[in-house]
C-alpha cells in the first residue's frame, strides 16, 4: 500500500476524541454533548478504519459500519429524551436538570 | 458446519428476543392487562429450559468465532434469565399501578436481557460491544419510562450521556487494542501479545480506555455518577434490573476481556483494579451511611458491593472468579428481594424515605423479616448467601498473597453495619404512625419468598452451589491448547 501513513490517521482521531471529551465536559446543553459524544465515536470509528487497513483486515471495517449503527440508534433515544425533557420543563441545560442529587 | 446445528446453540437468545415481540403484540391487543407479563415468563422459562437442555455442557465457537458457548456463559445467561423473570414478576402490580405500557416494558426488559447473553456469550469484541450496547439502549429507555415524572426523565438523560461517553471509552479503547493485537478476536489478541507486548503504551492507553469504560457499567467509583441518581429516579423493578443483571454483565464482560484477551499486562491491570477495588468499597460504604433515602442508600450499597466483587477481578485466579460468581448470584437475589419491599413501601409512601419503614415489623411482619434477611445477606452474617459470598472472595484474596485487600474488605463490612442494621431498627423498634397492615400483591410477595429462599439456600449448602459454579472457566478449554 503506498502512500498509506498511520500516523496521520492516528493523530486526527486522538485530535477528535480529545474534542469529544472537551466537548462534553464545556457544553452544558445536551444536545450539543451528544453531538460531542458523537464525535468520540466518529475518532474510535476512524481509528478501526485506519488499522483494518494497515493489517488488510475486514473486522475493522464491519466495526466501524456497526458503530455508525448504534450511534443512530443511540441518537435516536437521546433526542426522543431531550424533546421529553423540553417539554416537562422547557430547560435544555443540564444544570438546571437536578432534582435527584445526594 | 451446519447452519441448524450452529442455530440450536443460540436458540435460548431467539426464543427469548422472539418472546419480546411476542409480548410487546400482546401488549397491544390487550392495553394494560397481565398479559404480557404471562408471556414473558413464560418466555423465559423455554429458553432457560432449551439452554439447560440443550446447550448446557457444549464447549464450542460458532460463526468465525463471533459466538462461544461454553460453561461459563451458560452459567451467566441461565442467571440472566432467572433475574429477568423474578423483575416481570415483581412489576405486575407495579406497571398497573403507574400505567406503564406492559408490552413495551417486557419487550425492552427482554432486548436488555438478550444484550447481557451476548456479551457473557463470546470471544470477540464486536460481538461484546454489539451485547453492551443492546443491553444498554434498553436500559435507557426503561430508565425514562414513567413519562410523567421528571425523575425518571432526569435519570434516563444522565443515563445516556454518560452510558454513551463510556460507550465511546470503550470503543477507543478497542480500537487502540486492536491496533497493537491485529484483532477483535480475544484469544488471538492474546495469542498476538503472547510473545512480548509491541508498543506497550499504547496498549496500556487502551487497557485504560476499557477499565473506565466498563468501570461506568460497573458502577465503580469515579465512575459511579450516574448510578445512584439512576438507581433513585429509575421504575424501581428497573433499577432492580439494572443493579443486578446489568452489573453482572459488565463484569462478565470484564473478566472475559481481561482474562482472555489481556493477560499478557495482567499486572497493569491487577493494579488498577485493586486500587479501584478499594475506592469503590470505601466511598461506597461512607456515602450510604449518610443516606435517609432507602432507594439511593441501595444504590450506594451496589457501589460498594461492586467494590467486593471487583476484589475478584483484581485477584483474577480461579477460585477469585468462582467466588465472583457465587457473590454475584448471591447478591442478585437478595437486591431483587429487598427492591420487592421497596416497591411495596413505595406504593404507600412515593418518597422512599428510610422513616418510612417505621413499625414495618407490625404492618407486615413475614416481609420485614424477610427485608431483615436481605439485609444480613448484604451485611454479611451467617448463615445467609451474603456471607459465604464474602468469605470466598476474601479467601482468594489471601490465597493470592494480597491479606490487606481481605483486611480492607472486613474493615468496610464493618463500616457497612449501621446503615442496614439502621433500616432493621427503623422497621422493628420505631413506632409507625399508622398500625394498619401493608397488603401485599401475590407478585411482590412471591418474589420476596424466592429471594429468602434462594438466599439461605446459598448460605446453607454453599459448597454444592460453589462446586457447581467452579466447575466453569473463564478461558475455555477449546483455547487453552491454542487455536
Amino acid at each position: 500500500m503506498p502512500g498509506f501513513a498511520i500516523e496521520g490517521y492516528v493523530i486526527v482521531s486522538v485530535v477528535l476524541f480529545a474534542l469529544g471529551i472537551a466537548g462534553v465536559l464545556v457544553r452544558r446543553s445536551p444536545l450539543v454533548m451528544l453531538m460531542a459524544i458523537e464525535l468520540m465515536w466518529g475518532a474510535a470509528a476512524l481509528l478501526f478504519l485506519a488499522f483494518a487497513r494497515q493489517f488488510a483486515l475486514m473486522d475493522g471495517h464491519v466495526f466501524s459500519f456497526l458503530i455508525l449503527v448504534v450511534g443512530a440508534a443511540e441518537a435516536a433515544i437521546g433526542l426522543g429524551l431531550i424533546v421529553l425533557l423540553f417539554r416537562a420543563r422547557e430547560a435544555v441545560d443540564v444544570d438546571e436538570v437536578r432534582e435527584l442529587r445526594g | 458446519m451446519p447452519v441448524d446445528g450452529s442455530l440450536r446453540l443460540i436458540l435460548p437468545e431467539i426464543i427469548v428476543a422472539g418472546t419480546g415481540l411476542l409480548a410487546l403484540t400482546a401488549g397491544l391487543v390487550s392495553r394494560r392487562s397481565r398479559l404480557p407479563g404471562f408471556v414473558s415468563m413464560l418466555g423465559l422459562a423455554a429458553a432457560a429450559y432449551f439452554l439447560l437442555a440443550e446447550v448446557a455442557g457444549e464447549t464450542t465457537q460458532i460463526w468465525s468465532g463471533t459466538v462461544l458457548v461454553d460453561g461459563f456463559s451458560t452459567l451467566f445467561k441461565a442467571v440472566f434469565l432467572g433475574i429477568a423473570a423474578l423483575i416481570a414478576l415483581v412489576s405486575f402490580d407495579y406497571i398497573e399501578r403507574n400505567g406503564l405500557p406492559a408490552g413495551e416494558f417486557h419487550l425492552l426488559v427482554l432486548l436488555a436481557t438478550v444484550g447481557m447473553m451476548f456479551m457473557a456469550g463470546s470471544l470477540n469484541l464486536i460481538t461484546i460491544y454489539i451485547g453492551l450496547e443492546c443491553l444498554a439502549l434498553a436500559s435507557y429507555a426503561l430508565t425514562g419510562m414513567l413519562r410523567g415524572s421528571a425523575k425518571s426523565t432526569e435519570a434516563s438523560l444522565k443515563y445516556i450521556l454518560i452510558g454513551a461517553i463510556s460507550s465511546g471509552v470503550i470503543l477507543f479503547g478497542m480500537s487502540l487494542v486492536f491496533g497493537v493485537a491485529g484483532s477483535v478476536h480475544l484469544a488471538e489478541i492474546n495469542a498476538a501479545l503472547a510473545g512480548g507486548t509491541p508498543m506497550l503504551p499504547v496498549l496500556l492507553a487502551g487497557m485504560v480506555f476499557l477499565v473506565a469504560g466498563l468501570g461506568v457499567k460497573m458502577a465503580a467509583v469515579p465512575f459511579h455518577m450516574w448510578a445512584p441518581d439512576v438507581y433513585h429516579g429509575a421504575p424501581a423493578p428497573v433499577a432492580a434490573f439494572l443493579i443486578t443483571a446489568s452489573e453482572a454483565a459488565a463484569f462478565a464482560a470484564a473478566l472475559r476481556i481481561f482474562l482472555v484477551g489481556l493477560p499478557a499486562i495482567q499486572e497493569h491491570w491487577t493494579t488498577v483494579f485493586v486500587a479501584l477495588a478499594v475506592i469503590t468499597m470505601t466511598f461506597g460504604n461512607v456515602t450510604a451511611i449518610v443516606q435517609t433515602n432507602m432507594r439511593r442508600m441501595l444504590a450506594y450499597s451496589a457501589v460498594a458491593q461492586a467494590g467486593y466483587v471487583m476484589v475478584g477481578l483484581a485477584v483474577a485466579s480461579e477460585r477469585a472468579v468462582s467466588a465472583m460468581i457465587y457473590y454475584l448470584i448471591a447478591y442478585a437475589f437478595a437486591t431483587i428481594g429487598a427492591f420487592a419491599v421497596v416497591i411495596l413501601l413505595g406504593r404507600y409512601h412515593p418518597a422512599e424515605d428510610i422513616a418510612d419503614y417505621r413499625g414495618l415489623g407490625r404492618r407486615a411482619p413475614l416481609l420485614a423479616l424477610t427485608l431483615t434477611v436481605f439485609m444480613l445477606s448484604f451485611i454479611g452474617i451467617p448463615p445467609t448467601a451474603g456471607f459465604f459470598g464474602k468469605f470466598y472472595l476474601f479467601q482468594s484474596a489471601v490465597a493470592a498473597g494480597m491479606p490487606w485487600l481481605a483486611l480492607i474488605m472486613v474493615l468496610n463490612s464493618m463500616v457497612s453495619i449501621p446503615y442496614y442494621w439502621g433500616v432493621v431498627q427503623t422497621m422493628y423498634l420505631r413506632e409507625g404512625e399508622t398500625d394498619a397492615p401493608l397488603p401485599a400483591p401475590a407478585g411482590v410477595r412471591w418474589t420476596a419468598a424466592i429471594g429468602l429462599a434462594a438466599t439461605l439456600i446459598l448460605g446453607l449448602f454453599p459448597d454444592q452451589v460453589v462446586q457447581l459454579v467452579s466447575a466453569v472457566q473463564v478461558v475455555p478449554a477449546l483455547l487453552s491448547g491454542g487455536l
